[in-house]
């Protein structure tokens, strides 16, 4: 039963999509192949959309996914509404906790321990789905490498010089990426 | 106050691409400075903790903020508005695409994206690092 699966997929990585859009997603490309419902090509176009469409991407690529894997509207409303049940009662949860600590929490030493511990495993978990999603669809020439370099140098420019340098903050956008990379395809492959 | 929610982050989900991070603002914008229905530093403590939580970050905060403002009225006013949007213009989009997959030009340009798409992905965790 498709529906069911996808439901308790999008469940999971609801209550374990610690970590903002791309933890949410790499969970989201966990289920997606293991259950293989889609391929991996399929996989980033997917990712592609998500991060040029307005809204949450996390989301984006939850409700896309859930019409791709079974091709039917109610599959990708499933999917976005599993994917919100598990915020819904954790920040449920959070607020009712929140108006009783509120000026302590932040300095809690534990809270603090279990937050980093928490964002270390973040990084492995999108690490690793960079890695698997280097697969021989996607890059499918020395051209494909070139891009992959040009635009990681690009997108790193922000990271690393100084927020006062207006113009590097301005190369953080990744639709200008994504639509750059687009034509950049275009230009090459058509 | 309902329907003055849905409304606000409708347009927050229907104007903002690129996520979570990138609604931030705008929300700050809207729910302190315009409407100044939440102080600032309850704001900051509110993002702190939908970013801590799991889940999708900006249905996280919509969720924070309807709670603290309307009961589960609020709530549920806050996640349709900021879903509806995304949801609708996602299901346009898969709809349309699929049927183009195969065309000559939209692969070409989709095989010039899916490098890059990847490349983000390694940039964000380069910046996780940087930022540990």
């Amino acid at each position: 039963m498709v529906y069911w699966l996808l439901f308790w997929s999008f469940l999971k990585v609801g209550f374990l999509g610690f970590g903002g859009g791309l933890a949410v997603i790499s969970l989201i490309q966990n289920e997606v192949l293991s259950h293989g419902w889609l391929t991996q090509t399929e996989f980033v176009d997917i990712v592609a959309v998500s991060q040029m469409t307005p809204g949450p991407v996390g989301l984006n690529c939850a409700t896309y996914t859930g019409y791709m894997a079974t091709g039917t509207i109610a599959g990708s409303l499933l999917a976005s509404f599993a994917i919100i049940l598990p915020s819904l009662i954790i920040m449920l949860t959070v607020c009712f906790i929140y108006d009783r600590i509120r000026d302590r929490w932040q300095n809690n030493k534990v809270f603090k321990i279990v937050m980093r511990i928490i964002r270390i495993a973040v990084i492995c978990v999108i690490a690793h789905a960079a890695y698997t999603l280097m697969t021989p669809a996607s890059f499918i020439d020395y051209r494909s490498w070139i891009i992959f370099s040009v635009a990681l140098v690009i997108c790193c420019i922000p990271i690393f010089v100084p927020k006062r340098y207006r113009w590097a903050q301005a190369l953080d956008h990744p639709m200008l990426c994504i639509l750059a990379a687009g034509l950049v395809g275009y230009l090459l492959y058509a | 106050m309902v329907i003055q929610l849905f409304w606000t982050f409708f347009k927050i989900g229907l104007f903002t691409i690129g996520g979570g991070y990138v609604m931030l603002p705008f929300i700050q914008k809207e729910v302190v400075d315009r409407h100044h229905w939440i102080e600032e530093s309850e704001f900051y403590d509110m993002i702190a903790l939908a970013q801590a939580a799991p889940g999708v970050f900006a249905i996280n905060t919509a969720i924070f903020i309807g709670h603290r403002l309307g009961g589960w009225k609020g709530i549920i006013a806050c996640i349709l508005g900021a879903a509806l949007p995304s949801i609708v213009i996602i299901l346009l989009i898969a709809m349309c695409l699929t049927g183009y997959k195969d065309h000559p030009t939209i692969e070409a340009i989709f095989r010039g994206i899916r490098p890059a798409v990847v490349a983000m992905i390694v940039a964000a965790v380069v910046r996780m690092i940087r930022n540990l």
